[in-house]
């Protein structure tokens, strides 16, 4: 039974003791209890060697939202796997989709996230460079237009996602990355990550990265990690890909403005804003982040106001959304996606939505339940609000 | 003698013959807009044209100030809501956006100086009440949409450096027969390093100078030392004598008008901290608890109108200075006491009453004060019935309810069993008393809690049960209900759907909503009803409502906050089971990780990984059904989705041309892709069937051509678009104010329980906090002379480190200060003693520590204390106490920086004596204690008491730590040697 700390989590330990000053960390002989009084930040330049039994993203999540609040910027070289499948995200994610989710609140010069050499499970031996900057407060977000998907990126060795993803935009561009000799780390894989981004930037991402063969040399973690997650092997990188491209469509039908793997960081930058209203419109909150909305409250007493969209409550918001954005806001219940103004104009549009509709219900009970009204998908969105904790980097010196 | 000739007629210019003259000639003299005469809008020479660039110039730049967000609520009336009927309706205390918290006047001043007689005269002033003796804050109605709490600042330091950083404006009282006294500038200085409010002065005692003269030089001499104090034409006030106990009636008005009127800008501390000025403090310890251990820490609850940001309403913690930092067990809102007026309460007062604008619990003041522990009335006179005395005499509202009082047979319990409600006036039956459930449940946190009333039709179920969640128990709402006033229930549509949402529950009737997305499994919304039916709390409120089978909605939040399930079981449902014997799933999209969710109890092993387990086959399934592939076109900006405009954003974010007659573009990938789509135009397969696909195209290319139009017109139609003309500061004015607008708008349907958990109690609220673990000492030395602060700690602040400040002794303190002996800093909210290290920043390569202060010079204090955030200013002190005669501010700083560690260096001195002198050069020892701590100083200088320098060479083998030294000249054997 793992109930004791894990390597991993004592190696996160050790890096946070690293990266503050004052922090006091006890663990008791059993590994089962961890007494942790932290101290400040002061920023600075560090090197840290994850282990190999999880990926650096597991280490880079925390200090993402750490880093801006410290004394002086913050640079750390954290060595280790930089991408795996199941569990973390994979540097690539931070770097393309973590890190513009920071920009909406005000973090954006000197925020980088480099990869020197890439390494795959399970050996690793890549490296990645952490850059942050520091701020005095976050912003206020306001983030309720989710827009339309206008372009696709992907990080990749393999070309099949276009196939899936070709039919909705033109604009796909798969860039291939591909690290050579040392720099490639110290066992083969490989992996596609894909963002999708919409014309009022809010992010969509997927990805899948290949799972390495169980050998003796495997870690066990690895293992347990491929069975019990249902993750299959892909036999070949087309069909990875493919994968992680529907992978891509499944985020971007979720909706919201956030992607869904990001939704607390999101929620944990709004919290820490300044006593404003912060907004925001998500997708279907995973089970992550309704245990992180928990923690929150725990943490700082701040709770959260969520309302369904297709609730008077958040309609309303939405309503002035549009209103104040110029932007169209979103599908909500009714049929006046964009706005109500457009449906005199939009007519004949209408009619043939409802015969569609009328096919389809010809078509039987399953397309009503798969969330599809008039041939469109409505996922179930929320308009998460909260009103910020006020907090300011109390770390910075005023001189 | 001619006479002088007359004066030459002169035809009127206006009125109506000139109008009909005008008229009949054709003349325009109205000149357009502008008016007819034309001289007045432009300046006849360049010189005044110049003093109006300059004045128009000046005034533009005199408005800038730093924006700052005001976190206060604004001032406002409180206009009436009227009902159906036209009356206007009660303003509901709870729901109602508090207006802003009284403006606190603190009236300070040396002794003798007339505050008491000041203060007496303004509350005179405002509401018509005498006061003989006046104790702790008072509160009055000023106006209509303003209140002020005066409070007198006694001579005591402690109470001055309290008043200092909640007071919004000071009246600083001067005897103007005296002169200033060192407390005032003391108080002056306190109050500039806590954020500087308002000052006003007042000089009194003027009459007891006789001669006019010298009563013109001392107004002058002592207002131009007021302005170099607060600043260069700040207001000051003379008070001449007093009359019947007062101040002239007029001078009291003057004053009273400038008050009115005062702006205030929103200093940064308390813009980030919730506070309060007690007006109240109770004790709550069982008397026989006290009895037996009389030192026991206390339960108190304190009341005021809380300030500054809102104040969380879990565990908020404070600070109260005197009693240290505590945490705030339960916030409640209570009705105003000194409620704003408004067209309602104005109609319905009587003539002969004063209008109750006056609260000041701790003073004599009549009126009468609700709250959960008690009511409070204060009469002057006997509570005892007279009978002998006539009925119709006398007897306030507060009155009278004690006289009734006396009449009560029963318990209210009692009373509330023979009582029948109707929750509505359409109600059939009334409301029947159940077990009341107390209020742990609630904090347990794992069930909510029942409600006492529950109406025995189903018709009219859920109406009240947020609210009687409000008041905390059925008393408060059911006095109200008794009162026939049934205006909290009206017009509840919104509140309805909420309700629904809070508890789970849909009234029947029209106002029931279908829930349109349901993105589970076609069983799942029936599912739910099942599935929710095994969670306890669940099955509780319902046995509670009776048998409500309509559950379609779950409220996302509640199941957040309020129930102990576990994240998997909140997103997919409770159960699994259900599910998998529901047969195939067409598109479990999300049923992903049900096979990891097994029970409750066990917490889920993924806590610790974003990346949410995905099932392949089920997600294969889904994706490459067409259906779904082309439900989500719409969300892309190349398909318009069913509304024609979608595909407009497409260019306009792109910024790429398209051309719109010419069909397709070149690109091989569109040809494919728009092929595709000319099969399928941009609506789905069943379309085809009723037009042509060409039709189509040219429909779509209609509507693209028309939104490409409109948006040509927005961008040049509009000449004075706004974003152009703003400037920075205006930007951050519009800014400011447009985020002032969606924190207003976000929470106004949320009822006010939920509001407060999410938002915390807003500022201007009355409220009434209950603290744990008070030391006695503060129940038992209570003296309403002395304010109570509650001071609201932001998380940081409750944590201990070592703060850098930049620190200067103040010029009139009389003795430099020393390293580590010990000063009381008053910091934030806080007042506590510490021992700070001097030091200077050398060249910013070391911090060089001073064994005492520079004169005339700022230097660094590193000391160990609570935390503040950087840039906090403080005031520090060697003692508080009031026999010391000098002043007794020994320095004022600003913090810089926090951390756990400094790091601040001591120069050494070492000495040493020389064993044996050769030419230039000798053997020293005694320096050192060995070769290595010599090899750590070579090349550094010595120097002997007589001066001759000299350099550490090398370190001698034979007396362990002796080295050889060369000097400038040969060294004396007597000579003591100094490093330096």
């Amino acid at each position: 039974m793992p109930c004791d700390l894990a390597d991993y989590e004592v190696s996160f330990l050790r890096l946070i003791e690293k990266l503050t000053n004052g922090t006091t960390i006890e663990i008791s002989y059993t590994g089962t209890t961890v007494l942790l009084h932290p101290g400040l930040l002061p920023g600075g330049t560090y090197t840290h060697t994850c282990p190999t039994s999880r990926g650096i993203g597991y280490f880079l999540e925390p200090l993402v939202v750490l880093g801006c609040f410290g004394k002086r910027a913050l640079e750390i070289t954290l060595d280790g796997i930089t991408g795996e499948e199941g569990r973390d995200l994979s540097v690539d994610m931070i770097r393309t989709v973590t890190l513009p989710h920071l920009h909406l609140f005000g973090i954006e010069d000197g925020l980088e996230l480099q990869i020197k050499k890439r390494g795959a499970a399970p050996l690793g031996g890549g490296r990645v460079v952490f850059r942050c900057p520091v701020v005095k407060s976050v912003k206020t977000l306001n983030f309720t237009s989710p827009g339309k998907i206008k372009r696709i990126r992907g990080i990749s060795m393999v070309d099949a996602a276009r196939g899936v993803l070709n039919r909705y935009i033109p604009d796909i561009y798969l860039y291939t990355d591909v690290y050579k000799g040392e720099d490639s780390g110290k066992s083969p894989g490989y992996g596609l990550t894909l963002l999708a981004l919409s014309n009022t930037s809010a992010l969509h991402s997927a990805e899948t990265i290949s799972v390495p063969a169980p050998s003796s040399t495997t870690p066990a973690s690895f293992d347990t990690l491929a069975s019990t997650t249902s993750t299959q092997r892909f036999q070949t990188p087309e069909e990875l890909a493919t994968h992680a491209a529907r992978l891509l469509l499944e985020s971007v039908a979720r909706g919201g403005c956030v992607d869904e793997s990001h939704q607390w960081l999101v929620l944990l930058m709004m919290v820490l804003g300044p006593e404003d209203v912060g907004r925001c419109r998500m997708g279907a909150l995973t089970p992550f982040s309704i245990q992180f909305l928990r923690d929150l409250y725990d943490f700082f007493s701040v709770r959260f106001k969520i309302a369904p969209l297709d609730s008077p409550l958040a309609s309303n918001a939405v309503a002035d959304s549009t209103a104040t954005d110029g932007e169209a806001a979103a599908p909500n219940g009714e049929e006046g996606g964009e706005s109500s103004s457009e449906a005199s104009e939009n007519e004949g549009q209408v009619v043939l939505g409802m015969q569609v509709n009328e096919v389809k219900r010809a078509k039987g009970e399953e397309e009503e339940s798969s969330g599809i009204r008039n041939g469109k998908y409505r996922p179930k969105e929320f308009m998460v609000s909260c009103v910020g904790m006020g907090y300011g980097n109390i770390n910075r010196s005023a001189a | 003698m001619s006479e002088p000739p007359h004066k030459a007629h002169r035809p009127s210019q206006s009125g109506k013959k000139a109008e009909k003259k005008d008229v009949a000639k054709g003349k325009d003299r109205s000149g357009g807009s502008k008016g007819f005469n034309e001289k007045a809008f432009t300046s006849s020479s360049f010189r005044t044209a110049n003093l109006q660039a300059r004045r128009t110039a000046e005034k533009d730049q005199k408005r800038l100030h730093v924006p700052l967000v005001s976190r206060a609520p604004v001032e406002r009336k409180i206009v009436a809501q009227f009902g159906p009927d036209g009356k206007p309706l009660p303003v509901d205390t709870a729901s109602e956006p508090p207006p802003p918290p009284p403006i606190v006047i603190a009236i300070a001043g040396p002794p003798g100086v007339g505050k008491s007689t000041l203060m007496k005269s303004l509350i005179r002033r405002y509401t018509k009440h005498s006061l003989n003796e006046i104790r702790g804050p008072v509160t009055v109605v000023s106006g209509k949409t303003r209140r002020l709490t005066f409070i007198e600042v006694g001579n005591d330091l402690n109470s001055m450096i309290d008043v200092g950083k909640i007071a919004d404006l000071v009246l600083l009282m001067i005897d103007g027969s005296f002169g200033f006294e060192m407390e005032t500038f003391e108080f002056i200085n306190v109050l500039q390093s806590h954020g500087f409010p308002k000052v006003i002065g007042l000089l009194t005692h003027l009459d007891l100078i006789k001669k006019s003269a010298t009563l013109k030089d001392t107004k002058k001499r002592l207002k131009h030392r007021f302005w170099t104090e607060i600043y260069q034409g700040a207001k000051l006030f003379h008070l001449s004598g007093v009359l019947n106990g007062r101040y002239p009636d007029t001078e009291i008005n003057n004053l009273c008008r400038f008050m009115s009127v005062v702006k205030f800008r929103p200093l940064i501390f308390r813009n980030q901290h919730p506070y309060l000025l007690a007006d109240r403090i109770q004790d709550l310890t069982p008397r026989e608890a006290v009895r037996l251990d009389p030192k026991m820490d206390r339960t108190v609850t304190l009341y005021g109108y809380l300030r500054g940001i809102n104040l969380s309403a879990k565990n908020a913690s404070v600070h109260i200075p005197g009693a240290g930092d505590l945490i705030v067990k339960t916030v409640e809102r209570l009705p105003d006491p000194c409620p704003l007026p408004t067209l309602d309460s104005e109609r319905r007062r009587k003539m002969g009453e004063k209008g109750k604008l006056i609260h000041a619990p701790m003073s004599d003041v009549g009126g009468m004060t609700f709250d959960k522990d008690a009511v409070y009335v204060n009469v002057m006179g006997s509570f005892t019935r007279r009978e002998d005395e006539e009925e119709g005499v006398m007897q306030g509202e507060g009155e009278q309810m004690v006289m009734d009082m006396q009449d009560v047979k029963g318990t209210m319990a009692e009373g509330l069993a023979k009582s029948n409600i109707r929750l509505l006036g359409s109600s059939t039956k009334a409301l029947a008393v159940q077990e009341a459930k107390p209020r742990e449940r609630r904090a347990a946190g794992d069930r909510r809690r029942t409600t006492a009333f529950v109406p025995e039709d189903q018709d009219e179920d859920d109406e009240d049960e947020s609210d009687e969640d409000d008041e905390g128990g059925p008393a408060g709402d059911d006095v109200q209900d008794e009162d026939g006033d049934e205006g909290n229930f009206a017009d509840s549509d919104d509140e309805n759907w909420e309700l629904e949402n809070m508890t789970g529950f849909q009234q029947d009737g029209p106002s029931q909503r279908e829930l349109d997305i349901e993105y589970d499994s076609a069983d799942d919304a029936s599912d739910d009803v099942d599935d929710f039916d095994d969670a306890p709390w669940r099955s509780d409120l319902r046995d509670t409502i009776g048998g409500d089978d309509d559950i379609s909605r779950r409220d996302i939040m509640s199941l957040i906050y309020n129930s102990n399930l576990s994240p998997e079981e909140i997103v997919h449902g409770k159960s699994v089971q259900h599910n998998t014997a529901k047969g195939e799933d067409v598109d479990d999209m999300f049923t992903v990780s049900r096979k990891a969710v097994q029970s409750n109890a066990v917490q889920n092993t993924t806590t610790d990984q974003l990346k949410q387990p995905v099932d392949v086959d089920s997600l294969r399934q889904r994706w490459d059904d067409e259906d779904m592939l082309e439900a989500i076109e719409y969300m892309f900006i190349t398909r318009p989705g069913a509304d024609g405009v979608d595909g407009e954003a497409y260019e306009q974010a792109e910024g790429d041309f398209e051309d719109l007659e010419g069909g397709e573009d070149g690109d091989e990938e569109d040809e494919e892709q728009h092929v595709q789509g000319s099969e399928v135009p941009y609506i789905g397969k069943g379309g085809t069937s009723m037009r042509t696909a060409e039709e189509n195209k040219a429909e779509a290319l209609a509507a693209k051509k028309e939104a490409l139009k409109r948006k040509f017109d927005e961008e040049y139609d509009d000449p004075d678009a706004e974003g152009e003309k703003m400037d920075f500061y205006d930007e951050q004015k519009a800014e400011m104010a447009r985020q002032q607008q969606v924190n207003d708008a976000e929470f106004a349907h949320v009822d006010a329980e939920t509001r407060a958990q999410i938002e915390g109690y807003r500022a201007g609220s009355y409220v009434r906090l209950e603290i744990e673990n008070v030391p006695c000492e503060m129940i038992e030395n209570f003296d309403p002379s002395f304010p109570i602060i509650v001071g609201g700690l932001l998380a940081a602040e409750e944590r201990f480190g070592y703060l850098t400040a930049r620190i200067k002794r103040h010029r009139w303190h009389v003795k430099t200060l020393k390293t580590n002996d010990p000063m009381i800093f008053s910091l934030g909210w806080r007042r506590f003693q510490s021992l700070p290290i001097y030091h200077l920043d050398d060249h910013s390569i070391r911090n060089r520590m001073l064994k005492y202060t520079p004169e005339h010079m700022h230097c660094h204090a590193t000391f160990y204390g609570p935390v503040s955030a950087p840039n906090t200013g403080f005031c520090a002190f060697n003692t508080l106490s009031g026999s010391v005669s000098n002043f007794r501010i020994s320095a004022t700083g600003v913090i810089l920086d926090i951390d756990r560690t400094a790091k601040i260096v001591k120069k050494l001195k070492l000495t040493g004596v020389p064993y044996k002198i050769f030419k230039n050069t000798a053997f020293i020892k005694d320096m050192f204690n060995s070769a290595l701590e010599v090899a750590k100083f070579e090349g550094a200088n010595v120097r002997t008491v007589s001066g001759i320098r000299g350099q550490i060479k090398k370190a001698l083998s034979k007396p362990e730590g002796s080295y050889r030294a060369t000097f400038e000249d040969k060294i004396l054997m007597s000579g003591k040697l100094r490093s330096l």
